[in-house]
């Protein structure tokens, strides 16, 4: 059920009564996905073009796939497909403009998603992660804003944290929402330092152990080394060993109160100890950060001490050889997994120029010749497979943890990478994954997996018959050899969700 | 690489025909709920195991003699001729860290690998397959992935092998989908007909019913069958690469004879009908059996033992140079015991380990499969 309890008492009692004298299009907005009669039949034209056509290719790429009629409704955005494929991209960069109820009614029901830092820890860390998980497939699935989805799967990996590591199973939560959904399309260094002091980020990579309270303690570098090789320079990106070490000293005393520390009220709150800092001067990528002075107040000190973190942060991130790295992975995200350097060049010009603008940055990308011409090479992973096979069915789901278990099997479910890379994004990695797709085709198209619903006759018909239903899936035409299978292969719509084609984006 | 456009690069792993396929197997044995290691392998030369245990020991006459000090319990006969075949390698007072004697933290630690994302096999397939792995590459015996798995690039939890079919609709479709993958050349049709293939292999297994080789005898328990499913996956050469199976209920506490012996039965029998079943099989595979902590060494007022430290690992497999028990024997008089009287760890897990999973691949992966811990790995291999 898509609605509050609070709400559903609100508005519940007196449903039954309304239902009989107004239409559904007036019911309050949140009764409308319960009352909307199942089957409602709703025609469209599906894509007409032999080849993936620009529309078809943005609704593949910088979304997790067309749902029945998308393709129609993008293409009126335009005089031609190329048109409407650039205003749908502009549309979807400003998702604070797009309706999004729906899929925020649908995610209400995972109340642990919402709550505060201090009240997660009452829940069962199995619970949290179901609904962390849950929650994500919901959100790709049902959103209007798919690009913003998109990209929030984008940065979870390139911020990744696996919540099976000490509190990261209660405060991941928080990192999802505070860090990752509130600054994916924001400006990169604000996201870059909401994750540098996540409570979760600070478990993880064993920032909260890094302390220098004398000169014999070693500061830990795992997070320093990370944030140089995976979040902002790159693996070659011209840092040091010795650049690492200065980063770590410059973030000892950074903290976050552990679950089993008293007092118990203050658990995972973020502490800077100037007492654990290492208040000596260091040298960052051949910039001097003087050290603290001793003759001055303890609070002038300690706020001199925090500055470091920002001075460290303002140093990577305009260094050339992070946009250079985030506009690499970029391209190779949304156009190929050998990202083209002549894209990389125009994305990594208009990064640098923003300071790190993430919208400017993809609408610099999104206006490459290769990003347009590109389609149909990507493999999709398998969390984007199972979203896009239940948005092209316009499946009813409750994302439920069968689906999820698919994704288990495949090895890609969300918040489930133990590394600090994340899931990889080129093909290579994925290709073993084939079985358990086929095994979700037919078990999705036969209605088998609970939970969820598709209404073949009805999408079938909604298309226009066999041939409009595969070119809907499909995103283009079929060939002769891909009707024929479909015909002769006595679970057509399984087929198709298990074919080549519908494989890649 | 791209899908589309790039001719294919392949991997051998995925590469499932013939004997191609010379995939090593890594197997996991669980034992949950703490197995005391001073009932499975004795210190019969060791008074202090007698003093400590007066009632419930193993008689110097009763534990098969391994090496003029320890013995092995006598339900555990049937791991003797692996033993004497230097097959089998016991490594005495092994364990991890913790100290906590909690089941499920000790247990999370272990399978962990430490207290960081993800397990330690999963880690160790991430990194031995960046490239790619097979559809079959891992599997947990049971109904759900063991959290040594955890963040593995593919682990299948299968209970039969009926998991592995399309359903009754499968063979249009295996047909249809084999007319769709043939037609192409690049990495995703290669993929597509090797998963074909793998499916096949399968359906093959399915339909025949299975005879162990080698007059390997299986028994009826859950442990059994699922060494037996591992075994034909083994031989049906479909891309194997780990496969993890539990055997749990060892938390002793009272009556330890009536609770372990059942157990000990199953563990030996398990072991041994796999070892004979496989024969020559056995040199690309390696079984390793742990525990996430041993007993205490005085046993209670209730003929049982409590949570302790340290306990015993048990490595079976090709190339090992068996036949020993490894590790330090620490003692067992009052200063060396730990806390509360228990078995001190000598021998940390990874160290087992680690020469494994290099054997098994790992290359130079392996300090990301156990970071943050200097390894001192165990000479398995000689």
């Amino acid at each position: 059920m898509n609605l509050s309890r609070r709400k559903f008492l609100q508005v519940g009692g007196s449903s039954a009564v309304l239902l009989t004298t107004v239409g559904c299009d007036q019911l309050p907005r949140e009764l409308r996905a319960l009352y909307q009669p199942p089957n409602q039949s709703d025609p469209f034209q599906p894509p007409p073009a032999e080849d993936l056509d620009p529309v078809s290719h943005v609704l593949n790429r910088a979304a997790f796939g067309p749902r029945p009629g998308d393709h129609a409704r993008v293409c009126k955005l335009g005089a031609t497909p190329e048109q409407a494929a650039t205003a749908y991209l502009e549309q979807q960069l400003n998702p604070e403009k797009l309706d999004d109820d729906e899929a925020e009614y649908a995610v209400r029901r995972f109340e642990t998603l919402a709550l505060p830092l201090g009240e997660l820890f009452e829940y069962q860390e199995d619970l949290l992660q179901n609904e962390l998980m849950r929650g994500a497939l919901t959100r790709a699935v049902w959103s209007e804003r798919q690009l913003y989805e998109v990209m929030v799967q984008f940065w979870s990996d390139h911020f990744n944290i696996d919540p099976s590591k000490g509190d990261c199973k209660w405060l991941k939560v928080v990192d999802d929402r505070e860090v990752i959904r509130r600054h994916a399309l924001g400006q990169f260094p604000d996201l870059l330092r909401a994750s540098a002091l996540s409570p979760a980020m600070l478990w993880y990579l064993d920032g909260r152990v890094n302390h220098r309270e004398n000169l014999a303690a070693k500061p830990n570098e795992n997070y320093a080394r990370e944030l140089l090789e995976l979040h902002t320079l790159g693996l070659h990106g011209g840092y040091t060993q010795k650049d690492v070490m200065e980063v770590a000293r410059c973030l000892t005393g950074w903290t976050v109160r552990a679950k089993d520390q008293p007092p118990y009220f203050q658990i995972g709150k973020v502490e800077f100890k100037l007492s654990q800092h290492d208040c000596g001067s260091k040298e960052v990528l051949g910039q001097m950060i003087p050290g603290v002075p001793t003759d001055l107040s303890h609070g002038q000190r300690e706020h001199l001490g925090q500055q470091e973190l920002d001075r460290v942060l303002e140093i990577v991130t305009s260094h050339p050889a992070t946009a250079r790295h985030l506009s690499t992975k970029l391209c190779q995200r949304f156009i190929a997994d050998e990202p083209p350097a002549s894209a990389v060049e125009a994305v990594t010009r208009a990064f640098t120029q923003t300071k790190g603008d993430i919208r400017a940055t993809l609408r610099a990308l999104f206006a490459t010749k290769e990003f347009r011409q590109q389609r149909g090479n990507k493999f999709k992973r398998p969390f984007n497979y199972i979203a896009s096979a239940l948005r092209t069915t316009g499946a009813r789901t409750d994302a439920g943890l069968e689906i999820i278990d698919y994704l288990q099997r495949m090895g890609h479910a969300p918040f489930n990478y133990p590394t600090p890379d994340g899931y990889p994004e080129p093909a290579a990695p994925w290709l073993g994954t084939l079985l358990w797709r086929w095994n979700f085709a037919l078990a999705v198209s036969e209605n088998k997996i609970k939970g969820t619903k598709i209404d073949f006759v009805t999408l079938r018909n909604d298309s226009g018959g066999d041939a409009g239903l595969m070119a809907h899936l499909l995103g283009r035409k079929p060939t002769a050899e891909e009707t024929q299978a479909y015909h002769s292969s006595g679970a057509g719509l399984a087929l198709m969700l298990s074919a080549p084609a519908f494989q890649r984006c | 690489m791209s899908v589309v456009s790039q001719p294919a690069t392949r991997n051998p792993q995925l590469r499932l025909t013939g004997n191609g396929d010379q995939c090593q197997t890594l197997v996991v044995v669980f034992l949950r709920g703490g197995a005391d290691g001073l009932n499975l392998v004795a210190p019969l030369a060791d008074d202090g195991y007698y003093r400590a245990r007066p009632r419930i020991a193993i008689s110097k006459t009763a534990g098969i003699p391994l090496d003029g000090f320890y013995g092995l319990n006598p339900l555990l006969k049937a791991l003797e001729p692996a033993y004497q075949d230097g097959a089998l390698a016991i490594i005495h007072a092994a364990g991890s860290e913790d100290d906590t004697r909690s089941h499920f933290e000790a247990q999370d630690l272990m399978e962990h690998g430490g207290i960081t994302g993800g397990g330690w096999l999963g880690r160790f397939l991430r990194a031995k397959n960046q490239t790619g792995s097979g559809p079959l590459a891992a599997v947990a015996l049971g109904k759900s992935i063991p959290e040594c798995l955890r963040g593995s690039p593919a682990a299948t939890v299968l209970q039969s092998l009926d998991d592995f079919s399309l359903g009754s609709n499968g063979s249009g479709l295996t047909q249809s989908l084999a007319r769709l993958y043939g037609s192409q050349t690049d990495a995703l049709a290669n993929a597509g007909r090797d998963t074909l293939d793998a499916i096949r292999r399968v359906e093959q297994l399915r339909s025949t019913s299975y005879h162990a080789a080698h007059g390997a005898n299986y028994g009826r328990d859950d442990f059994s069958c699922g060494l037996l499913q591992i075994a034909r996956l083994i031989k049906a050469r479909v891309g194997l690469q780990a496969a993890s199976v539990d055997l749990g209920g060892w938390d002793s506490h009272f009556s330890q004879s009536l609770i372990m012996d059942p157990l000990i039965t199953q563990l030996a029998q398990g072991l041994s009908a796999f070892y004979q079943d496989l024969g020559p099989a056995m040199n690309q595979t390696t079984v390793v059996v742990m525990t996430e902590f041993g007993r205490r060494v005085e046993e209670n007022s209730a003929f049982g033992t409590d949570h302790g430290r340290g306990s015993v690992m048990f490595v079976m497999g090709g190339g090992i140079k068996g036949g020993r028990v490894l590790g330090k024997w620490p003692g067992l008089s009052r200063e060396v015991l730990e806390g509360p009287g228990d078995l001190p760890v000598t021998t940390n897990y990874r160290n087992v380990l680690a020469p494994i999973l290099q054997r098994h691949g790992a290359g130079e992966q392996l300090s990301q499969v156990f970071p943050e811990f200097t390894l001192a790995p165990m000479p398995l291999y000689g």
